[in-house]
Parts: structure tokens; sequence; C-alpha cells
């Protein structure tokens, strides 16, 4: 194509994104299309892998073709092994994708759709990718090291147990939200909580019939399994349809959180064929098959957006969750802007799997894209509904109170008339007896995503088949989230505990494997638990206390590869990853110092505490502020490591620049590729 | 002429790999492939028993990989 031309097209891409964000952007008191929030993002993410994730490749990190790479020259067939980039591309984004971009832009969209869009593709093409894009290949160039491992090497000894501590907080802190979730979701929903009883026979049978009847073959199992699963959804409503089963299963919400929590103990300790591995193929497969079809329903339908672009909430006083739009937005979405975890994925399988050093770019920055566009499409389904619905479903009762009438009033009273009849009719129409005060953002997310698919597939008629199957697709997702972290939390207690006593760390040894599994579902029980008991359930403590700790990871991670950056001698780049540490530091720090100082007693917890502990002396109200005072300690502990790790790093940097260290990376040696080889003949 | 031909071609021959990389993908991120190596370097055939020794080579990896949030 004549280079003409090609200018030619990427001016016309950058024309129409320029347009497309001032149309979402300046937009006020008129509604506009999702198609908008659709063509800025695809506008932005071709710009960004076009023109700033070449100059990274090319200026930054210097990919070179001819450099073999760990996969080919470990190549065992088992852990190292040259894969078609694009396979790699669909294993690494199905092993970043989970609920996280789901749920986080459904909350931050009491903001109104605009700083939750602006954050997702901003964030996104300058952190989020970026970081994605050069841990992988900081990995890659040392044989597929964990963060930890690059984190100790190149920052020191201080890096490693940070980075240790981190990725075991965000587990813990990460289970514990996510399950309290699931409980929000299918508390007093016999249909829901139904169809997800139903999916742990229906795991049980897939392990089975894969290692008895047809061993190998997943995807045939997966396919089975979802079959299974669709019809334990047709199941669920003959379920609530009937008086006596519906009994069974109509749960309270302290009653499904221990279910969960014995389920997730009970998970973490029979073997792994059994039920991780099918329950994590059923998901990965209803995952996949998911994100596509609402991409699909949403370019079908291109429905319009009742959301407002800003909310008076703005001002910090929302009832999802309190706070300004700085730093709360910032936290709330991580996972479809900037996730720490992704970090972990980078320098964990994917390193192993890479054929080429240039593939790197595709899959660690293109694959980030593509979660970034999930989470574009699930700000999408929030903000689909009329806003009063959005807030019925998502304000606790302790903001809006417990009678319908009530939260209608107040919700109507805030600018978002709804009326008690309209939810009513909505929660019928979905299978449910009531919509309110379901917190977590899973609910609104199925309603929307219900709303655009029965408006694109079967009408009215199956929106609540469509409703419990987005219940499922979420509750799922989680519930396997719930398995394999408390699984990997349990291995790295052992791992750390093997150097107390040997015996410890072994991951066969039963004891060791009951001990471990109790501390981690234990630690994220407790979480749970708690969120359960918060009368301003739960999201509003325990959400941004997760957005920080996912973001304190990604601090760590940009820490990591600012310091190598500068190391390798060109700290003149150094802002590509320094820019977006900067940006995470202001963002993680101010949020812990508004969640653990904040006066407002709805932001603040030792405020919270204060205002608690000036009430009654009750035996709750101990257990309250005990909790309140907890997760300020939490945040206070994340955040001075953090602050270790930045000023070991800082020094580090200074050290190497001033010369007075020599400068130096802990890469592997230059071996040429066979693969360059091959393809120049 | 000739050149927007060979680029049609190429074209054309990208979007026809398209299902098999597809498919291999979902073999990829399914653990199919991962078996078919496993048997592959033990010169074994697919059965039961080398299914259930792949899972017990295979679970170490398996549960040690992250799931994101």
């Amino acid at each position: 194509m004549p280079k003409s031309l090609r200018i030619l097209i990427w001016l016309a891409v950058a024309v129409l994104g320029a347009f497309a964000l001032a149309t979402i952007a300046l937009h006020r008191g008129e509604r506009i299309n999702a198609m908008w929030l659709v063509v800025a993002a695809f506008c932005t993410y071709g710009l960004a892998y076009r023109f700033y994730s070449k100059f990274i490749a090319a200026k930054v990190l210097a990919l070179d073709p001819q450099r073999a790479t760990p996969a080919e020259r470990l190549d065992n067939g088992r852990d190292f092994v040259p894969t078609n980039k694009w396979v790699v591309f669909g294993h690494h984004f199905a092993a970043i994708a989970g609920p996280g971009p789901l749920v986080g832009p459904v909350l931050a969209a009491q903001f109104g759709y605009l700083p939750g869009t602006l954050w997702i593709l901003a964030g996104a093409v300058l952190g989020g990718c970026v970081q994605d894009f050069v841990i992988l290949l900081f990995s890659v160039r040392r044989d597929g090291k964990s963060l930890t491992e690059m984190a100790r090497e190149e920052v020191g000894r201080l890096g490693g147990l940070v980075a240790y501590v981190a990725i075991i907080s965000i587990i813990v802190i990460l289970l514990g939200v996510a399950a309290l979730i699931v409980v929000n979701a299918l508390k007093n929903s016999p249909w829901g909580a139904f169809t997800i009883a139903m999916t742990i026979p229906i795991a049980l049978f897939m392990g089975l019939y894969l290692r008895r009847l047809r061993p190998g073959k997943v995807l045939e199992t997966s396919v089975l399994g979802f079959i299974l699963v669709m019809l334990a959804i047709w199941g669920g409503q003959w379920a609530s349809q009937t008086p006596r089963v519906a009994g069974w299963f109509t749960l309270t919400a302290p009653t499904l959180a221990l279910l969960i929590i014995i389920y997730g103990f009970a998970a973490s300790a029979l073997p792994v064929w059994l039920l991780l591995a099918p329950r994590d193929y059923l998901s990965t497969f209803v995952k996949l098959g998911t994100i596509a079809l609402l991409a699909l329903g949403i370019i079908a339908l291109h429905p319009t957006l009742h959301m407002p672009p800003l909310t008076r909430f703005i001002d910090g006083s929302g009832p999802v969750f309190a706070g300004n739009i700085f730093p709360f937005a910032f936290i709330t979405i991580a996972c479809g802007a900037i996730s720490g975890f992704h970090s972990l994925i980078s320098s964990g399988t994917t390193p192993k799997l890479i054929r080429r050093e240039t593939e790197t770019r595709m899959v660690g920055y293109g694959a980030m894209m593509a979660e970034s566009m999930v989470a574009i499409m699930a700000m999408i389904a929030a903000c689909v509904l009329q806003p009063g619905t959005y807030f019925a479903i998502n304000s606790p009762a302790g903001i809006v109170g417990q009678a319908p009438e009530t939260a209608a009033a107040t919700i109507s009273s805030w600018g978002f008339p709804i009326t008690a009849t309209e939810m009513h009719s909505l929660a019928q129409a979905v299978g449910e007896q009531t919509l309110y005060n379901r917190t977590g953002g899973a609910p609104a997310f199925a309603v929307g995503m219900a709303h655009i698919f029965s408006n694109s597939l079967g009408g009215q008629a199956v929106m609540a088949i469509w409703y419990h199957f987005a219940i499922m697709f979420e509750a799922l997702f989680i519930l396997t989230v719930l398995d394999a972290g408390t699984r990997v939390g349990r291995f790295m207690v052992q791992d750390a505990l093997t150097h107390v006593w040997k015996p410890l760390g072994r991951t066969s040894w039963y004891p060791s494997i009951l001990a471990t599994s109790a501390l981690i579902v234990g630690a994220w029980g407790y979480f749970l638990w708690q969120g359960v008991k918060d009368p301003l359930g739960g999201i509003n403590s325990l959400w941004p206390l997760f957005g920080i700790s996912n973001q304190l990871l990604a601090t760590v991670a940009l820490c990591v590869a600012t310091t190598i950056i500068v190391k390798m001698r060109k700290a003149r780049y150094a802002a590509v990853t320094l820019t977006p540490l900067l940006w995470l530091v202001a963002v993680t720090f101010t949020a812990s110092w508004h969640k653990m100082f904040d006066p407002n007693p709805r932001i603040g917890f030792l405020a919270h505490a204060g205002q608690l502990a000036m009430g009654a002396a009750t035996a709750a109200n101990s257990r309250l502020i005990f909790n309140d005072r907890l997760d300020a300690f939490v945040t206070g502990v994340l955040i001075f490591m953090v602050a270790l790790i930045l000023i070991e790093s800082a020094f580090l940097w200074l050290s190497v620049l001033s010369g007075r260290k020599q400068a130096g990376v802990k890469e592997t040696a230059f071996v040429p590729s066979g693969f360059a080889a091959e393809e120049q003949g | 002429m000739n050149s927007w031909n060979s680029k049609f071609q190429q074209l054309a021959s990208r979007l026809k790999s398209c299902p098999a990389i597809f498919t291999a993908a979902l073999r990829e991120i399914f653990d199919e492939s991962a078996y078919a190596r496993f048997l592959a370097r033990n010169r074994l055939s697919a059965s039961r028993v080398s299914y259930a020794e792949f899972l017990r080579e295979h679970e170490v990896a398996k549960v040690r990989r992250p799931r994101c949030c």
C-alpha cells in the first residue's frame, strides 16, 4: 500500500476517534448511542497499537527477532512450547479476562458514563497495555521468571518481599470481594442459587467424564457441560416456581456466605481433576462465548445510553460507593484500565509460549486492549439501564431504605425517577422477587445484558432466561476465580512455610494442605463475612480495598519495569513506565489516605469506627469497629510496603544514573533464533 | 495490478487459515494440545491411563496458574 494512502487512512482513524470522543465528552442533556463508545474505543486502540506500542517495541525495548525466546531454547513440550502468536494471544486473553472488567465499570457508572470510559481508554493504552507488554518481554528475556523473582533480582530483596506480600494480599481481598458479589447476586434468589448449585455436580460429572469416558476430550466435555448448565438455568425457573424447592434455595446472605466458605475449602482440598479443572474449562468456555455474544449484541442493537455523561455523584456522595472521581473512579476500574494482577500472568505461563520476541507486542499490548474493550462493553451494559433502575439495584438499604416505596422515593429525589411498581415489574420480568439492594455490580450488569440480549434475541418473553444466564456466567466466573485463587494462595503460603519447616511445603502432605487451605479460606472468608454483615452492603468498603491492592501490585510491576529500563541504559525512555507509575502512586496513595483518615464516615474507615463508637456499645457495633480498624490497618500496611519498594527503586535509579552503581540487567545471554534463520531461508 | 493480486491472494490464504488458528487456540486454552504433546513426548497413545498420567504431570502447572480477577 502506498505510504500516502496509509497516512490518509490513519489520519481518518484519528479524526473519527477524536470526533467520537468529542461526542461522548461534550454531549449534555441528550442521550447518545452506545456505538460512539465503541467507535472511540476502536480508534483509540488502533492508533495506540499502531504508533505507541510500535515506538515502545522499537525504541524502548528494542525487540530483537534474531534472539531466541525461552520457548525455543528450552522447548520441552511441557512448560516451554513455541506456539503460534494468535494461539498465545487467545490463551493470554482467556487468563487475564475475569469478572473485574465487568464489575468495576458497572460500579463506576454511578459517576456517569464519561469518567469511567475515559479512564478505561487512557488507562489501558498508556498504562495497562504498557505494563502487560513490558513485563511479558522482561520475563521472556529472563527465561519466564515471575514478577517476584524479577523484583528480587533487579530491585533487591525488599522488592521481592513486597511483591510477595502484595500478591498474597490482593488474592485474599479479591477472593473476599468476589465471593461477596456472588452472595449479593444470589441472596433470596432461588433461581440463581439453584443454577449455581447445579454447576457443582455438573463440574464433578465433567471431571469423571473426562477422566473415565473420554480422556483428553476437553472441548467436547466443555460443550456437554455448557448444555447441562443451560438446562440448569431452565430448571432454575421450575425450582423458583415450585414452593417447596424454592424454599430450599431461598438463602439469606449469611447462609450463602457460609456455604461459599465451605465450598472454597472443599474445592481447595479436592483433587484438581475432579472439580477445579472442569470448572475452569466450563467457565472459560462460557466466558469466551458470552463476551463474543455481548459484543455482537451491542453492535447489532447499538443501544442508547440512558445514563448521563456525568451524574451529581461526582461530588463524592455516591450511593454505590462514596468518594470523589479522583481517586475513586481510578481504583474502582482496575482490570479494564490497568491491573497489577495481569503482571502475574505476563510473567507466568505466557512468556514460556512466546515463539518470537517480536510477538510480545501483540500478545502483551494487544490482549490488554481486548480486555479493555470488555470493560467498555460492561460500561455500556450498565448505562443502557434507566439511571433510576441502576441506582435502585446498586444502592444499599442503609442508604435508600429497606421498603421499596422509600427506596424509590429516595432515588427519585436524586433526579433519577423510578417507582416501586416499575422495579416490581422489572423484578418479575427477570424472575426475581426483588432487585433492590443488590450491591456488587453483578445484578446491574445482568439486567443490562439481559436487556441487550432480549432485544436482539427472543424478546421480553425470555428476559428472565437471559438475566439468569448472565448471573450464572458471572457467578461461575467468580467461583472459578475463588477455586483457583485459593489454590494459588495455598501454594504461595506453602512455598513460604517450607523455609520454616520443610514438610509444610510439601504440596501432597494432607496436614499441610488442610492447614494452609484453612488459612487462606479463613482470611478471605473473614472479609466476606465482614461484607455480608456490613449495613452499607460491604462493597463500599471492600471494593476500594481490592482496587487499591490491585493498583499497588501494578505499582510494584511498573517499579520493576522502570528499574530494568534504567539499568538497560534507556533512562531517556523511562517515562513510558514512569508516567503510569507516578499516576498510580498519586491515585493509590490518595485513595489509601482517604480510606484511612477521611473525616466522612462513609469514606474513612477510622471515621466510621469513631461514629460507631459514639453509638450503643453492642457486640455488633464492636465487631464493625474492629473491622473498620482492620481495614485501615491492612491499607496502611500495603501502602507502607509499596512506599518501601518505591524508595528502594528510586535510590537504585539515582545510583545508576549518577554512575555510582554499574548498570546491568540480569537477562539470559543472547542465543540466535532458529526460527529467524528458517525464515531468512 | 499484479501486486494487488498477490496481496489479495495473501489475504485469502490468511482468511482460510483463520478457522485452523481458532481451533488451535481453543485446543491450547482447553489443554488438548498439552495432552497431545504429552502423548508425543512419551510415545503413548490416548487412553485412560495415559490421561491420568498427564493429569498428574499437568496438575502442578494447572493449580499454580493464576486466573485474573
